[in-house]
């Protein structure tokens, strides 16, 4: 089978099983982040592509629709479903995200800690992460562990040769979900991008466990 | 006498999961809405007895479809079914006058027991 049937082997009702899954794990890591920052948190309803890995970068910039750098925090997992999660912040909008996180106002944003501005996008990343893949392994009935979050911080999409990003971002073989969801937090527009990338076996795995899920009601 | 129930949710997945979760042994006249807008049109064309609503959802979300039913109708039940179990948003809504918030996903137990509460079976 090659790439392309994969994807039409994932149906429609499939991705939108899925949709509504990650709908309900997004609430879940949005709770556990406004508990952290004390705001609400406003998402709008998550959509599921399905994509070669190798595209994902190019898709996001295009979405984007910005020069902007990203931010990227990675972090792996691994259950019946095992792959890498991917949380990918405009730089721009990553400085909005750090200031929710930070009560010393006296200093500008540029003279922070770089220090602090990269333990606050892991820490954003690890709870976002956590909490909706967690979730969604709860609900698929699945139990997943965690490796450390990795920031790969001010990442130029065009340059996909880059050393820094994941050679899973870059292997023909991979197949991504990826899940786009829009954070806002109250007045601060921050729009940010889940993706979740998985190999073929996992994606098998995923179609049999929605099946199984819808088959709960 | 059949109870009219509206469904206000863009999946229709959620759609299908909350139908199959409602109590069994009691009639109800089943209306659907996929997004607020909708939801509201449909609200003021059949007035039921009681609307399910999502609060994440395109075109008009869940708390302006709230408002808006609010003033078509100040006593209309409204159940809010959703994934945003942010302590927050279950303060707005109960603000602008939601009976109460059931997180996603329902179980027929939970449904139920939210159903009966609000006085609808």
């Amino acid at each position: 089978m090659n790439r392309s049937q994969e994807v039409t082997a994932f149906s429609q009702d499939d991705a939108k099983i899925l949709e509504e899954v990650m709908n309900i794990a997004f609430g879940k890591a949005s709770a556990d982040l406004a508990k952290v920052v004390d705001i609400r948190i406003l998402l709008t309803a998550p959509k599921v592509e399905f994509l070669k890995a190798d595209d994902l970068l190019q898709w996001i910039k295009q979405d984007t629709k910005t020069d902007d750098t990203l931010n990227m925090i990675e972090q792996n997992f691994w259950g019946k479903y095992t792959g890498s999660a991917f949380l990918a912040f405009p730089s721009s909008a990553s400085k909005g995200l750090i200031s929710l996180f930070d009560d010393d106002d006296e200093l500008p944003l540029g003279e922070k800690s770089p220090l602090l501005e990269k333990e606050t996008l892991l820490e954003v990343g690890n709870i976002l992460i956590g909490a909706c893949v967690g979730k969604v392994a709860e609900l698929l009935d699945d139990n997943v562990s965690f490796s450390p979050p990795r920031l790969v911080p001010q990442l130029v999409i065009d340059n996909l040769s880059s050393e820094a990003i994941s050679s899973k971002l870059n292997d023909p073989d991979k197949m991504a979900i990826l899940i786009k969801t829009v954070f806002n937090f109250e007045d601060k527009d921050v729009k940010g991008f889940l993706f979740l990338v998985a190999g073929e076996e996992s994606m098998q795995w995923l179609k049999m466990a929605l099946k199984n899920f819808m088959a709960k009601f | 006498m059949a109870k009219k129930l509206l469904v206000v949710d863009d999946s229709p997945v959620s759609r299908s999961i909350i139908k199959k979760c409602l109590p069994k042994g009691h009639d109800f006249e089943l209306y659907e809405a996929d997004d607020g807008r909708q939801g509201l049109e449909k609200f003021q064309e059949v007035r039921p007895d009681a609307t399910l609503l999502d609060l994440t959802m395109p075109v008009m979300d869940g708390f302006e479809a709230l408002a808006e039913i609010k003033k078509v109708d100040p006593d209309a039940l409204v159940i809010v079914l959703t994934a945003d179990i942010q302590p927050k948003a279950y303060e707005k809504v109960m603000a602008l006058g939601a009976a109460m918030v059931i997180p996603k996903p329902p179980s027929p137990e939970t449904l139920a027991d939210g159903l009966a509460k609000t006085g609808l079976i």
